[in-house]
């Protein structure tokens, strides 16, 4: 009697497994350890859409042809922001999923421990987004990051003061930090001192301040009196509209405040800051108005299949899918040391890796992509609304955009 | 040294708003024996108010007292009814009431929460005419906004100081705060003396939140920074005493924007703990405490 109730499960498992193997022959497992749900879900849900979008493509085009047309199937596992969660999942993808490649996991405290998994059973994975840099400093064979890592932010934020300084003649000899005093802010301030050193800046105020100030005015009254030609700003979103409100109020006249995405970067920064927030220099990882070529066109497919505009996460995960089929292209194989031979020897150009800020793709022997690079926008006013205008680097700035340096007099 | 007189003024400035938030504080605790944790909620209830009716109507921001403060006094009036004095009630014989603060902590969580699935995380900033406004004299700014705050929180000190001295209602809330039995005995009906007086803390949170909007954002938990500051401040002024808690205010005002000018602006926060337990340790009542049991 108990036999026939559970005769037709059986019967279904049977199927779901013969199914399953039938499908192995001619796809490709790509396994995402991604955020899906918790504090980071909304970025992670970003990453998912892009690559999916990515993956159609790819496979209506043919697939992979060095593999007879294989297929590409993605594989989601939610990693919850937490690392613990992120590495059993990797576990689980490459040990029941039986993935071929693994990419994730955004949160670079997720990454850490993941990654390590991944080179522990010797399978590829391809970084998108994760900032630390320790992600691919350990000697580790088998992570690649296409994203920039930490310490390029805040090189990349003098390097853009060089070439400001020298396209516009203007003299800067001052510069001030003011940044939150949480890991990332102190991190920043930490880089930034060397540099100003290298460089030969004096610091004239280097300012922590709590995050969760409710007035910021005593900082602001110390930057004025500094005297500083430039502010570097390490801010979350609170703080950032506090300190931008009020370094407008008390008419703070620097020539260039440079500032690290973060809180800076936040929809609801520009919305309560309005004009206040006018010539600020932002640092981020992408801007949707980049001169790339077929960028609008991809931009336009995401926000009509989504309702949402790419962002510089979904851009890396979308990017990353299509150096997954380049790289299986040239390895003919999905067997992890052909497809980390063919990841070495990475130099994908043009086409959708266009759509990044930079031209190729290249890993060096850390793994870590060596072209990747930051851009820098201006806030303006447009009409009624503040608009984030990319200035930096050059070629990449909006046409007919100059970019106003040093910032005019409150 | 300009920057230093700068410092000063910002500092009573900012310090007697951070006054005006804790009053409400102090004087529920005082008569009620009461810690409210969800008073930095209801500021944030406040705030919401005066955000979406200078937001939708487009008045001049100080208008929306006259709307927001009797909303807020009816909105504690009502919470003490029927939320509160309940569990006041089924503890009527424990001499510390401690489920009465831990239903403030549930209000607390709820109203934030509420705040966050009706309008979001986002921050709002309510575009006024006081908005950026700057007093400027010898290259040192104010904010009008601060300085009409400031204005406000010493009228409604004067006339809190002067409701609770002189009026007969006031007499009736001193009476209960002093030794409730006793009060009952005299003809004071305790239960509706509590009403009154949870209103009146709340609507001293509409006055506050009314004068934070045109200068400040408003989001689900703005309370939680003037939440931690108004606790200091009332157990600094002596619980229970509201010239204490202006009082109070301006001292961490000042030490927090005089402070920063001489060290960074994190150390600020530690120095005022350190200030907050030698006055503790010196006088353990605080500036303006009375020497009583609570």
């Amino acid at each position: 009697m108990k036999f026939f109730k559970v005769l037709p499960f059986l019967a279904l498992l049977t199927a779901l497994c013969s199914f399953g193997q039938a499908e192995a022959a001619e796809t490709i497992k790509i396994g995402n350890i991604i955020p899906l749900s918790g504090p980071s879900a909304s970025v992670g849900i970003q990453g998912k859409n892009a690559r999916e979008m990515a993956v159609e493509e790819i496979n209506a085009a043919g697939g992979i042809k060095s593999l007879g047309g294989a297929k590409l199937q993605l594989v989601f596992s939610d990693s919850k922001s937490d690392p613990t969660t992120g590495v059993t999942e990797a576990e689980r993808l490459i040990n029941s999923e039986k993935v071929h490649v693994l990419t994730g996991a955004w949160n670079s405290a997720v990454t850490y421990p993941v990654t390590q998994t991944a080179e522990r059973y010797g399978m590829p994975f391809i970084v998108p987004v994760s900032v630390r840099d320790t992600i691919t400093e350990r000697g580790f064979k088998n992570v690649f990051r296409i994203a920039a890592k930490d310490s390029w932010w805040t090189r990349d934020q003098f390097k853009f003061l060089d070439d400001m300084k020298k396209e516009f003649g203007v003299d800067v000899k001052n510069v001030a930090f003011v940044y939150e005093n949480g890991d990332w802010g102190v991190g920043f301030a930490e880089k930034w001192r060397e540099m100003a050193k290298e460089r030969g800046y004096k610091v004239v105020l280097d300012e922590p301040y709590p995050s969760t100030a409710s007035d910021l005015t005593p900082v602001v009254i110390k930057l004025k009196r500094s005297k500083a030609d430039v502010v570097f700003m390490t801010s979350n979103a609170a703080d950032a509209i506090l300190l931008t409100n009020t370094m407008a109020e008390m008419k703070v006249n620097v020539k260039a405040i440079i500032t690290s995405g973060g809180g800076h970067a936040d929809p609801s920064f520009l919305k309560a800051a309005g004009k206040n927030a006018e010539y600020i220099f932002d640092l981020v990882e992408w801007e949707a108005d980049l001169n790339r070529p077929g960028l609008k066109e991809t931009n336009e497919k995401f926000t009509k299949k989504y309702g949402y505009s790419l962002a510089g996460e979904s851009v890396d995960a979308y990017a990353s899918m299509y150096l997954i089929k380049d790289v299986l292209e040239r390895a003919g194989s999905t067997k992890p040391e052909a497809v980390r031979k063919a990841l070495i020897e990475t130099n994908l150009c043009g086409g959708t890796v266009g759509l990044l800020a930079y031209d190729c793709i290249q890993f060096d022997q850390s793994g870590q992509n060596k072209n990747a690079s930051l851009v820098i926008v201006q806030i303006r006013q447009k009409g009624k609304d503040m608009e984030r205008i990319t200035v930096w680097p050059k070629n990449v700035r909006r046409a007919g955009y100059t970019p106003v340096f040093p910032q005019p007099n409150k | 040294m300009i920057g230093y007189v700068e410092s000063v003024i910002n500092g009573i400035l900012m310090g007697s708003i951070y006054g005006l938030t804790a009053v409400g504080l102090t004087l529920i605790f005082g008569v009620m024996k009461v810690i409210n944790f969800a008073h930095g909620s209801i500021l944030m209830v406040g705030m919401f108010a005066a955000y979406w009716f200078v937001t939708l109507t487009g008045v001049n921001p100080y208008l929306a007292l006259f709307v927001v403060v009797p909303f807020l006094y009816f909105f504690g009036f009502y919470l003490q009814k029927f939320v509160i004095k309940p569990i006041f009630e089924a503890e009527k014989d424990i001499r510390e009431p401690i489920t009465v603060i831990i239903v403030t902590t549930g209000i607390w969580y709820v109203l934030d929460n509420l705040a966050l699935l009706l309008f979001g995380a986002e921050f709002r900033v309510a575009k006024t005419v006081v908005s950026g406004q700057m007093l400027e004299i010898f290259d040192m700014y104010f904010l009008w906004s601060k300085i009409i705050g400031a204005g406000v929180t010493l009228l409604l000190g004067i006339y809190l100081y002067w409701f609770l001295r002189h009026s007969r209602m006031g007499k009736a809330v001193r009476a209960t705060s002093l030794d409730r039995e006793a009060a009952t005995l005299m003809g004071i009906k305790q239960t509706r003396i509590y009403n009154i007086v949870f209103g009146l803390g709340c609507a001293c949170c509409g006055v506050a939140a009314c004068v934070l909007v045109p200068f400040y954002y408003v989001y689900p938990t703005v309370g939680v920074p003037f939440d931690i500051k108004a606790f200091v401040i009332v157990v600094l002024g002596g619980l229970g005493s509201v010239p204490g808690a202006i009082l109070g205010g301006i001292i961490i005002g000042l030490i927090e924007t005089v402070g920063a000018q001489f060290m960074a602006a994190t150390w600020t926060e530690m120095l005022i703990y350190v200030f907050f337990l030698f006055v503790l340790f010196v006088k353990p009542s605080g500036l303006f405490g009375l020497k009583q049991d609570y």
